[in-house]
């Protein structure tokens, strides 16, 4: 069944394409959001967020987007609200090794430069942030971002320039080749 | 070189910088389903006609079975006399015994015949319609229709007889389960329908139920 269609069915009412529709889309709305806050529950509760905002919202989707950037935009806006709410509790509190666990090592990185990039990229002001991580970790092209924050592709491409400079910077004492 | 060495400690940050667990997708949905209200009119309304419906052809099947029985004694009362005094008494004895029994039975009997056949079909039915936890709305429909109508022959004389009536008991607590089947979206509930079914040797005897009621 086409996406339209899909939509349609939702639209009139029908449980079962909700749940396609959730099946198809849910994997990469957790994986984002738990990229963006790097705690497990938290990235559950915003993925709960984005489908049940989407649900209510679904009526305004007018296509002009595909569906997954309008639900991934939902997500980015969900998650960057609900994180400064977050932070003003958490502050002073964050463990870097609690809030994203490191996943299976790749041989060839030395850790402690892993850790600070890691510790880098948290660092990041949000808008740089999220488009490091949607662009050099989740593989998003820059016109899907720019779609996704509703900026034009020069601004994501700039942001992601500045990131990226930034992360060199906070790397150079330990691997001062990068910082160039 | 150095531009190189960067990538490669983000292809490195792609793979280890909050590497995305496994999430409970089936647990989110209930929470999500929960706080939805996505189709929460449409099904409700589906069965609510549908039971009403039910209702109405079972009233209108009871209403015209005794009408017809009633029917049938006055004419044979009617026509006797064109017939011989022996007939007319063997008959007008086998017509009391009839009408005391199939004919004021038959409406129920024709309805519970019709009523298995139909349930064997859908428990039958059920591990292909409901794949993974989840079964479709008009699967649901026929399943919450047979619901009532379990309901109503367990209220009717249907259910004198204690095999059919521990029969219907049962099917009235699997069929209530897959009604439930859209709301839960969860294969635990389809696996407790399963399980439910095979303890309580429901397939079996609903065959021997329906193979019984053809031959009377």
């Amino acid at each position: 069944m086409s996406e339209p269609d899909l939509i349609a069915r939702v639209l009139a009412g029908d449980r079962i394409a909700a749940r396609d529709l959730y099946d198809a889309h849910s994997p990469r709305v957790f994986r984002l959001a738990f990229r963006l806050t790097g705690d497990h529950a938290l990235a559950r509760e915003f993925t709960q967020d984005t489908f049940v905002r989407a649900f209510g919202q679904l009526a305004k989707f007018r296509g002009d987007s595909a569906l997954s950037t309008w639900l991934h935009r939902i997500t980015v806006t969900v998650v960057a609200n609900a994180m400064r709410k977050v932070k003003r509790f958490r502050e002073r509190e964050t463990d870097l090794e609690d809030v994203h666990p490191i996943g299976s090592d790749s041989p060839g990185v030395d850790p402690v430069l892993r850790e600070r990039l890691h510790r880098a990229i948290v660092d990041l002001p949000e808008i740089y942030r999220i488009t490091v991580i949607m662009h050099d970790l989740e593989g998003y092209t820059h016109t899907e971002i720019a779609e996704v924050l509703g900026v034009a592709e020069g601004t994501c491409k700039s942001r992601l320039s500045q990131a990226r400079a930034q992360l060199r910077t906070a790397l150079a004492d330990l691997a001062p080749e990068y910082d160039t | 070189m150095n531009e190189e060495r960067f990538d490669e400690l983000m292809r490195d940050a792609a793979q280890t910088f909050r590497s995305p667990p496994e999430a409970d997708f089936d647990g989110m949905w209930a929470e999500i389903d929960r706080r939805t209200n996505v189709g929460a009119d449409a099904p409700v309304r589906t069965r609510a006609f549908s039971s009403r419906a039910a209702w109405m052809a079972l009233a209108a099947t009871l209403v015209i079975g005794v009408a017809l029985g009633r029917a049938s004694m006055m004419i044979g009362r009617h026509a006797a006399p064109q017939v011989a005094p022996a007939v007319v008494a063997r008959a007008q004895t086998a017509q009391r015994a009839d009408s005391n029994t199939s004919l004021a039975n038959n409406p129920y009997e024709a309805e519970t015949s019709r009523y298995l056949g139909q349930t064997a079909a859908l428990l039958i039915a059920l591990p292909s319609e409901a794949k993974n936890g989840r079964a479709n709305e008009q699967f649901v429909g026929r399943a919450g229709d047979l619901l009532t109508t379990t309901r109503l022959l367990l209220d009717s004389p249907a259910s004198d007889d204690p095999n059919m009536r521990n029969l219907l008991e049962d099917l009235e607590l699997v069929l209530a389960q897959v009604v439930r089947l859209p709301n839960t979206h969860n294969r635990t509930e389809l696996e407790l329908i399963n399980r439910a079914l095979e303890q309580r040797d429901v397939i079996p005897r609903l065959r021997t139920a329906v193979s019984d009621n053809s031959a009377n």
